[in-house]
């Protein structure tokens, strides 16, 4: 395994003793894109250029400098993680050419497949998301929209639905909603065998 | 000029009115659209959560060997999160054969295969540098004299390449608003996101990033925004009125396709252009044309 950023200067004064490779390691094998990640010069652009950075508790840069310092837990805890839109700007802009989005999206999935879960609403929405596209092989709105309402307890289901009423209602009244349930692909049996080989053969969640 | 539509799930549903209008103008253009036959979802911004790298590649790559099966002709995709997803995994197949060779692994359990030589293109692109801005000014019936709109691109429209406009400072758009008569006001924010598929899970933080695009709009003399996203088109209109009574605002921008324009540039009856399934009605700007 090649030199990540520290251990190699811990010799010289106090410079990198904060630095443990162990976890920049686990990322680069088990993460999706996580490997990219190496290309990394902190220069900040990716979190100049994220419309959420505001509502971060750690941009990307700093979670990208968060792995290599080799802090685990406050990586797989971070909200930060699970807020990317996906509206491409960081990977517009890095000079670099780090995909940063897809680590950030690798990040979040290898946290949720090990019962991290930095953003439970979000993460619920992506688990019925995933779940109708499992199913159909499409995606069909207010399928899952619905099951993401009637994933909290009751009360809360109920708040959220009086909250989207109208947003349903008017998507009905002006012909915006499929009234019928999605049919499935017609393939739909090759396509799930797809997804599950693929989900067998790749990397990205904790085997 | 043939191509395959990859109409994809939203333009099924909240994003109809774009199916509608985009059909109509197309017929008039003379593009002739076959849809893929059994496509599946492109698995979008948040298909992260449920599915590994290899399985979102996948659910491109099974689109992209249907068509190639089909007849082989370009794919458009007119909705952003569509056109991102296909031709960004389209492009990794074909700078890295390995990756090709591991999906087509997969691809076999449906007896289907891709060799990476499919054409992506987003609507915008396709009507700019194929059909062409003079067949488009030709088209034109009734010219949209003295419609101030801001075209919207949404941040995924053009990326991550920026292949056939700017992936930072976009013109297509405008020069196609101007072609149908149209007044293209500066947008400074045309490229800022717009939440996308967080609203529904982080709606207080997407309520300021809609905010700062429909005031951004109506500063430059926007009177109604042109999109050519599915799911930017949803978001800026319909929680347009939530958003003003959360933040105490008082915005009521329409908020179109820019197909809906072209058909109503062309002609075409308010059925085709799909005026009747906005929430908020473009009428009061559309009569002065």
């Amino acid at each position: 395994m090649e030199q990540v950023v520290g251990p190699k200067y811990q010799s010289k004064g106090s410079a990198g003793k904060d630095y443990d490779p162990s976890f920049a390691r686990e990322v680069y094998e088990k993460v999706d894109s996580g490997a990219e990640l190496k290309m990394c010069m902190q220069c900040g652009v990716c979190a100049g250029s994220c419309p959420l950075r505001d509502k971060m508790d750690y941009s990307p840069r700093k979670i990208f400098a968060l792995i290599r310092a080799g802090k685990r837990e406050k990586v797989l805890k971070s909200k930060a993680i699970m807020l990317c839109t996906s509206c491409y700007s960081c990977i517009v802009r890095c000079p670099r050419k780090v995909p940063v989005m897809d680590i950030m999206h690798g990040l979040a999935h290898y946290a949720l497949s090990l019962g991290y879960k930095p953003r439970a609403e979000t993460a619920l929405f992506g688990e019925k998301f995933w779940g109708n596209i499992y199913r159909l092989g499409r995606v069909d709105e207010k399928d899952v929209a619905l099951r993401y309402f009637l994933g909290h307890k009751l009360s809360d289901a109920v708040l959220l639905m009086l909250e989207n009423k109208n947003m349903g209602l008017g998507m009905l009244r002006y012909k915006r909603m499929k009234v019928l349930p999605e049919r499935p692909l017609k393939n739909i049996k090759s396509f799930r065998k797809m997804l599950d080989k693929a989900k067998a053969m790749g990397k990205g969640g904790a085997a | 000029m043939n191509y395959f539509l990859y109409q994809g799930c939203s333009l099924e549903a909240s994003g109809v009115h774009y199916l509608v209008s985009l059909k109509a103008v197309a017929k008039v253009l003379g593009l002739s659209l076959k849809e893929i036959e059994d496509w599946n979802c492109c698995g979008a911004s948040i298909s992260y959560v449920g599915g590994n790298e290899l399985s979102v590649d996948v659910l491109a790559a099974r689109n992209l060997a249907l068509a190639e099966a089909q007849g082989g002709m370009d794919i458009i995709a007119p909705c952003s999160s569509c056109y991102v997803v296909l031709n960004k995994v389209n492009r990794k197949f074909q700078e890295k054969p390995e990756l090709l060779k591991e999906v087509n692994e997969v691809l076999a359990e449906g007896n289907l295969q891709y060799s990476g030589k499919i054409r992506v293109r987003h609507l915008l692109d396709v009507l700019y540098h194929d059909v062409g801005l003079d067949k488009i000014r030709s088209a034109v019936k009734r010219p949209l004299q003295g419609v101030a709109v801001a075209g919207y691109v949404g941040c995924q429209s053009v990326r991550p390449y920026g292949e056939y406009d700017s992936a930072e400072k976009p013109v297509i758009q405008d020069r196609i608003l101007e072609a149908i008569g149209a007044t293209a006001v500066p947008f400074p924010t045309k490229m800022r996101c717009c939440g996308s598929g967080l609203f529904l899970t982080e709606l207080d933080y997407c309520y300021e990033l809609i905010r700062t695009i429909l005031s951004d709009a109506l500063n430059n003399g926007g009177k109604i925004i042109s999109t050519v996203c599915p799911m930017c088109q949803m978001n800026l209109e319909a929680y347009q009125d939530r958003m003003n009574k959360a933040l105490g605002t008082d915005f009521k921008v329409p908020i179109l396709f820019l197909t809906q324009l072209m058909a109503v540039a062309f002609g075409l009856s308010r059925k085709e252009a799909a005026l009747d399934r906005l929430m908020i009605s473009a009428d009061p700007y559309l009569k002065a044309a």
